[in-house]
């Protein structure tokens, strides 16, 4: 039997404001597999997004253990971590996060050239996936001239370029409307269907129906995690 | 080789990153390059300035003659100029001895030096008159632009007649030939037989303003005020055969007249032997020191380009927080951002560097036009201000980019 893709065990992460103690994530245990469509959901302020930086890698938990792909991150130094972000992980943020003033190309061939992947191959691979997006028309836009759900789908071609294990988006359709957001949880759904692992931090419940399973955390703790029962199918147009 | 080629299409991207971000501040670029550009001008114009004070030397030093000394009535002192005291004698009968007994000895030239008022028509100039013999042209590599040099018998019967330098000829001669003319030199006329090829000017020191006349008719007719006695000169050229004879001749001439004189064992030597080879390493080491000084001052300008370079990047690294977070959440290493912001802060040193280059090519030819001074500026300046400029970026953008590099990718992301 092979790892578990994520395996976290009394995950523990504390800040310390004014003096004062904030345990945002709070000892939680659980195991994520290959091919799971996870939505984590919780009110505001309990401890989503720290968990979903530890995972991702882009914050150190203050204890507990945490695998990704059996490799135990805690033990990594920051080039280690950086490659594992890189290759392993794929993130898509609330507010898209694209460089400005640089093309829709160009911002998805960005993993790529800390992959060291020449410039050749950087163009095509990246073309490629703006194409799966149905953007292949809008390669050279910036993101000035793109719309939300656009900006979201070059977002999630910029995640996907490096073929990354699991793919994390932290509200992703959070600055999107209804229709679009609709949307993009299709695109997800269909990623899914391809054998993509996703990790999706959403409070609306609606959205977190088109997910397989669903945690819920309440103030840093995991209070729910089952299978969704009336799974919602994206209409695919 | 892969490996490599990747390597360096990854610092192209840097490159491109570089250039998306300074144009995107455009005008702060502009600004910021400014200051590395008037940095790198001054010190290049200063190296410019420095070489050509050495070229100037080189060539002074060539105008003096190749293998020549010159012997002064006075002791060497290392310190200061030479006291009124000190002043010794010096005869055209020593002349005559070093010319017979020290080897390797061509000719030997009397030098009496005087300052004298010129008039003809109704023109007058004041130049210094070197009294002198024949061997002084050859001595001195001195050549006549028209005319004829002193000739051993107007030496021999005190000949009125002299032979002067080109300022001395365009303030007293407008459209008119000299050789041939007569001028009175402190009211005793003279005929003009020779004009001296110019030798141009040197740091400020004017070879052409002067004349020269048989020394014999100098000590008749052109009072004198520093001879003792009728032998006496102000200094002697000597020419030697080759650089060997001449080094060997210091002492050689030191030795000679220390017996003549009977200057007693242990006690100074009352002359001074200079030979252009001294003459020429010195001046060497001064002209160095004065285009040290000039770089250090010029280098103060410099210094603050870099300083403006390193206050532009840390902000623009503050600025972009954010994007330094998103870059490290999509697998940028600590190195990548440095060399980001490195690549950044290079190339705004190396088109400032460039600029700077340029300009002062420029002004280093506007120099050379007017002021009759050369300065130039070598390919291995010119690379050299390239690759200074550079080194600025990289000192001077070095702890931004490595403050960027710093940052935890979780706390830039967050920023706003
Ligand atoms: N960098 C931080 N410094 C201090 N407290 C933080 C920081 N990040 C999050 N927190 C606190 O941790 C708790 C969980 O925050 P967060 O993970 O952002 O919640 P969510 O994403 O579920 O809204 C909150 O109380 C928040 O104030
Ligand atoms: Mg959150």
């Amino acid at each position: 039997m092979t790892a578990p893709l994520l395996e976290t065990r009394d995950l523990i992460k504390n800040y310390v404001i004014g003096g004062e103690m904030v345990h945002a994530v709070n000892g939680v245990s659980l195991r994520i597999d290959r091919g799971e469509f996870v939505a984590i959901m919780g009110a505001s302020g309990s401890g989503k997004s720290t968990f979903m930086n530890m995972i991702g890698c882009l914050d150190v938990p203050t204890s507990g253990v945490l695998k990704l792909d059996g490799i135990d991150t805690r033990t990594l130094n920051s080039d280690e971590l950086a490659e594992i972000r890189n290759r392993k992980i794929g993130f898509v943020f609330q507010q898209f996060n694209l460089l400005a003033r640089t093309s829709a190309l160009d911002n998805v061939a960005v993993p790529l050239i800390y992959a060291g992947v020449g410039p050749a191959e950087r163009r095509a691979r990246a073309q490629a996936r703006l194409e799966a997006m149905g953007l292949g028309n809008r390669l050279l836009n910036t993101p000035a001239k793109l719309s939300g759900g656009q900006q979201q789908r070059v977002a999630i071609a910029r995640a996907l370029v490096t073929n990354p294990l699991i793919l994390l988006a932290d509200e992703p359709t959070g600055a999107l409307d209804t229709q679009t957001s609709l949307d993009i949880m299709g695109i997800f759904q269909k990623l899914n269907d391809e054998g993509i692992t996703l990790v999706v931090v959403t409070h609306e419940p609606d959205i977190a129906e088109y997910a397989a399973r669903r945690i819920v955390f309440r103030d840093g703790k995991v209070i729910e995690d089952e299978a969704v029962t009336s799974r919602r199918r994206a209409v695919s147009s | 080789m892969t490996e490599l080629l990747n390597k360096l299409a990854a610092w192209g991207v840097n490159v491109a990153i570089a250039f998306t971000a300074l144009r995107t501040n455009l005008m702060r670029s502009i600004l910021t390059t400014l200051g590395v550009m008037i940095g790198v001008f001054s010190v290049i114009l200063a190296v410019a300035v420095g070489n050509g004070a050495q070229v100037s030397v080189t060539q002074q030093i060539a105008t003096l003659g190749s293998n020549m000394a010159i012997v002064l009535p006075e002791p060497e002192r290392a310190n200061g100029p030479p006291r009124p005291g000190d002043r010794g004698r010096l005869t055209e009968r020593d002349g005559e001895a070093i010319a017979r007994q020290v080897p390797g000895v061509v000719a030997v030239a009397p030098q009496i030096r005087t300052s004298v008022q010129l008039v003809t028509g109704g023109r007058s100039a004041s130049t210094q008159a070197i009294g002198s013999t024949e061997s002084f042209a050859s001595i001195s590599n001195l050549g006549t632009a028209d005319g004829r040099f002193l000739t051993r018998s107007d030496i021999g019967s005190a000949a009125r007649v002299v032979v002067i330098g080109q300022t001395v000829a365009d303030k007293l001669f407008i459209d008119v030939n000299p050789i041939g003319e007569k001028v009175r030199i402190n009211r005793v006329p003279f005929t003009v037989i020779g004009l001296l090829e110019s030798k141009g000017s040197n740091l400020g020191n004017d070879n052409d303003d002067q004349i020269i006349v048989p020394i014999t008719t100098l000590r008749q007719r052109l009072s004198t005020t520093t001879a003792q006695g009728p032998d006496d000169v102000t200094l002697l050229f000597v020419g030697f055969e080759d650089e060997d004879t001449l080094v060997a001749g210091d002492r050689e001439i030191k030795n000679l007249l220390r017996a003549r004189y009977r200057v007693s064992k242990g006690k100074i030597t009352p002359f001074t032997v200079r030979t252009t080879k001294e003459i020429a390493e010195t001046s060497g080491e001064v002209t160095q020191i004065f285009q040290a000084v000039l770089v250090a001052i010029a280098s103060i300008s410099l210094l603050v380009g870099g300083i403006g370079i390193m206050n532009i990047m840390l902000v623009s690294v503050t600025e972009r927080t954010r994007e330094i977070g998103l870059r490290m959440a999509l697998g940028a290493k600590r190195s990548d951002i440095r060399n980001q912001f490195l690549v950044e802060a290079a190339v705004l040193c190396i088109i400032g560097g460039g600029i700077g280059l340029l300009l002062a090519m420029v002004a280093a030819a506007i120099f050379q036009q007017v002021a009759d001074f050369p300065a130039p500026i070598g390919l291995d300046t010119a690379l050299l201000a390239i690759a200074f400029s550079g080194i600025i970026g990289l000192v001077f953008g070095g702890y931004p980019a490595i403050r960027a590099s710093r940052l935890s990718p979780i706390e830039a992301l967050r920023s706003e």
